[in-house]
C-alpha cells in the first residue's frame, strides 16, 4: 500500500482529502499546520509522497520543501486553490515533483500521484548524474594536480607524468586516481 | 594534433552541444586478455576528460553478457564479433537491431588440445585427421558461444584439416574462463578461445597450443565494441565519446612494450581475470610456448590497435561471419551481406571519433588469405560461402558442383 503523509494548512478541509485518499486505497498520515518540523517528519514516517494540501503556497511552504527534497527526497505533490503561474514554477523550482490546481476527486488521485512519482524518479535519475559528473570532474582536477607535481618533480612533459602514473596504477593493480591521491599526499607530507 | 589542443577540444565535447547524454555506462566484459583496452579505459583516468564515468561489470558468460546488453542492464560491452551478428540475425533467439561502434582486438585467440591427446601422439591436424577417421575416436570440443568467433575458428581449422566440425566430432559451448577446469576433468577433448585460458591450460599441463587463431587467418577480426541499435540512436554522442575513450587506451596500450606490460599486470587482477599473471604476460608481449616445447615470438600476437588498423570496424570483416553462418547452416538462405554490414556497423561515428583523435582511417573493405590458401575480400561473399569442400549449407543452390 502506497503511503502518504498529508500535510495541510486548512483544518477545514482535511476531511475531505483525507476522506478521498482513503477511498483510494492509500495509507494517510496526517499532519495539520506547516509550524511542524517536515523534515522530520518525512524522516520517521517515510512516506512514498508527500502531499501538501495548502490554500496558499507561501514562502514557508517552499521553504519546507527544500528542506525535505534535500535531505530525504520524496515526491511531493502540492494541490491548491490558487493558481498563479509564478507560484507554481517557484514550486517546481523548490521539488515539487506535480502541482494540482483543482478540488480532490477520488478517482483521479491515484494517476496523479502515480505520475508525480514517475517524474519524481526520473529527477532522481538526473540528479545522480548530475553528481556523477560532478565526481567525474574532482577527479579530474586531483589528476591534474598530481600530474603537475610529478612533472615539477620529474621535470618530465605532461604525455611523460601520464603515462609514469598509468604505469604505477597498472603495475600495482591500482585506479588512475588512487596513485594521483598517493602522489599529492606524499607530496604534501615532503612539502610542509 | 598536441596533447592540449585535444583537451580542449574534449571540454567542448563534455560542454558544449556534443555532450555525452548518458555519463554513467555499465561496460560488460569478460574474464580474457582481449577485454584489455576496456579495463584500461575504465579504470587509467580516460574516461573522465569525455564527460564519462565507466563501470567495468564482469559477465559469467557470452549469453549472459548478450541479455543484459539486450535488456539495458548493461549499456555496452566487449563482443564476439559474430555474436554480434547472430543477435542482429535472429540466429537461436529473436532479432534485436545490434551495432558495432569499433574494433577491440585482433588475434590472440587458441585452439587447444587435451594431456591425453597429446600422449596419443596427437599433436597437430593431421595426426587429429588421422584419429578422427581412422581409429574411430569420438572427440568433444569446446566453443564458446554458437555464432561466435571461437565457434568458426574452430570450425574453419577442423574444416581445413577434413575434419567435418558438425559431423565427426561433437562441440559443446563453455564459458572460457571454466575450459581449463572442463579439459582436466576430461569433459572436453579440446576447446577455442581467447586468453590467457589457453596459456593457462598449458602452464598447468593440462594440454597443448595445435594452433593459435592469427595461424588460421593472421590479424583476424575477434571482438567488438557492441551496443544495440537502439542506444546509438537514443545516446549518439555518449556512442561517439565511449569509442574515443576506448581508441585512446587502446593506442596507449600498444605504444610500446612497457605499457603492454603494465596492462598485463593490471588485467590479471582478482577483479578482471583473476589469473596467474605468469598465464597472462608472455602471450600478451606475443611469447608464445605451445607446451609441445616449441616457442616462438608471434609475429601477429594480440593487438590492440596498430595505429588504427585494429580498430576499424571493416564491412567485410563481419560479412565474412555470415559467410560462415551460410557455411554452417546457421543461415539457412543468402543475406544481403553488404546491407546487413552497413546497418551494424557505426562507421561515419567511428570515422568522426578517429578523426578527432588523428587516428589513421583505412578502406572499410579489406583482403586476406586464410589458412587454406583461400582468399577473402567481401567481393563475392555469397560465392566465396558456398565455395567449401566441408560444410552443411541447407539449400545447395549456387553451388557449383
Amino acid at each position: 500500500m502506497m503511503r502518504v503523509l498529508l500535510i495541510d494548512d486548512t483544518p477545514k478541509k482535511v476531511g475531505r482529502l483525507k476522506a478521498a485518499l482513503i477511498e483510494a486505497g492509500f495509507e494517510v498520515i496526517e499532519e495539520s499546520g506547516l509550524t511542524i518540523d517536515l523534515p522530520a517528519r518525512v524522516e520517521a514516517v517515510r512516506p512514498d509522497v508527500v502531499l501538501i494540501d495548502s490554500d496558499s503556497p507561501g514562502r514557508d511552504v517552499m521553504e519546507q520543501v527544500v528542506l525535505v527534497s534535500r535531505d530525504q527526497p520524496r515526491p511531493i505533490v502540492m494541490f491548491t486553490d490558487e493558481h498563479n503561474p509564478a507560484v507554481m514554477r517557484q514550486a517546481i523550482q523548490s521539488g515539487v515533483s506535480a502541482y494540482i490546481v483543482e478540488g480532490i476527486h477520488a478517482q483521479r488521485l491515484q494517476p496523479i500521484l502515480d505520475v508525480a512519482m514517475a517524474r519524481f524518479e526520473s529527477d532522481q535519475a538526473l540528479r545522480a548524474q548530475l553528481h556523477a559528473r560532478d565526481a567525474q570532474l574532482a577527479e579530474r582536477k586531483r589528476i591534474e594536480l598530481a600530474k603537475g607535481l610529478l612533472m615539477k618533480m620529474k621535470s618530465c612533459d605532461e604525455e611523460a607524468a601520464y603515462t609514469l602514473m598509468r604505469r604505477q596504477a597498472m603495475s600495482r593493480q591500482q585506479k588512475l586516481i588512487q596513485v594521483a591521491e598517493q602522489i599529492i599526499a606524499m607530496n604534501d607530507l615532503l612539502g610542509s | 594534433m598536441s596533447d592540449s589542443t585535444r583537451r580542449s577540444d574534449v571540454l567542448d565535447w563534455v560542454n558544449g552541444s556534443d555532450a555525452p547524454e548518458k555519463s554513467v555506462l555499465n561496460l560488460g566484459f569478460m574474464a580474457l586478455t582481449d577485454s584489455a583496452s576496456l579495463i584500461v579505459a575504465a579504470t587509467q583516468g580516460f574516461a573522465q576528460p569525455y564527460g564519462l564515468t565507466l563501470n567495468l561489470q564482469r559477465q559469467a558468460s557470452w549469453a549472459t553478457l548478450r541479455d543484459k546488453l539486450l535488456s539495458t542492464e548493461l549499456d555496452a560491452a566487449q563482443v564476439l564479433y559474430g555474436q554480434i551478428y547472430g543477435t542482429h540475425l535472429g540466429i537461436g533467439g529473436p532479432a534485436t537491431d545490434m551495432a558495432i561502434l569499433m574494433g577491440l582486438n585482433q588475434n590472440g585467440q587458441a585452439i587447444n588440445l587435451s594431456a591425453q591427446l597429446m600422449q596419443a601422439g596427437v599433436t597437430n591436424g593431421e595426426a587429429l585427421h588421422q584419429h578422427v577417421h581412422h581409429d574411430g575416436a569420438k572427440l568433444t570440443f569446446a566453443q564458446t558461444f554458437p555464432t561466435g568467433t571461437h565457434a568458426m575458428w574452430l570450425y574453419y581449422w577442423l574444416a581445413s584439416n577434413g575434419i567435418h566440425p558438425l559431423e565427426d566430432v561433437r562441440t559443446v559451448v563453455v564459458p572460457p574462463a571454466q575450459m581449463v577446469e572442463h579439459l582436466q576433468a576430461q569433459r572436453i577433448d579440446g576447446f577455442c578461445a581467447g586468453g590467457p585460458w589457453g596459456a593457462l591450460a598449458v602452464d598447468q599441463n593440462q594440454g597443448f597450443t595445435v594452433a593459435t587463431s592469427q595461424s588460421i587467418w593472421a590479424d583476424h577480426p575477434e571482438k567488438v565494441l557492441g551496443v544495440t541499435r537502439e542506444f546509438v540512436e537514443l545516446y549518439p554522442n555518449t556512442a561517439r565519446a565511449l569509442t574515443m575513450t576506448v581508441l585512446e587506451a587502446s593506442r596507449f596500450i600498444d605504444e610500446n612494450p612497457e605499457n603492454k606490460r603494465s596492462t598485463a599486470k593490471l588485467i590479471s587482477s582478482s577483479e578482471y581475470l583473476n589469473a596467474p599473471l605468469s598465464s597472462v604476460e608472455p602471450r600478451f608481449l606475443g611469447h608464445y610456448q605451445d607446451g609441445l616445447g616449441n616457442a616462438w615470438a608471434d609475429p601477429h600476437p594480440l593487438h590492440f590497435h596498430a595505429g588504427g588498423a585494429v580498430n576499424m570496424p571493416y564491412l567485410s570483416d563481419g560479412m565474412w561471419f555470415m559467410s560462415q553462418f551460410r557455411r554452417w547452416g546457421l543461415l539457412r538462405e543468402a543475406p544481403d551481406y553488404l546491407a546487413v554490414a552497413q546497418q551494424i556497423h557505426q562507421l561515419e561515428l567511428y570515422r568522426q571519433a578517429a578523426t578527432a583523435l588523428d587516428i589513421k582511417i583505412p578502406a572499410p573493405m579489406r583482403s586476406s588469405t586464410l589458412m587454406d590458401g583461400k582468399c577473402w575480400d567481401g567481393l563475392n561473399p555469397e560465392r566465396y560461402a558456398t565455395s567449401f569442400d566441408l560444410h552443411a549449407l541447407s539449400t545447395r543452390s549456387g553451388i557449383a558442383n
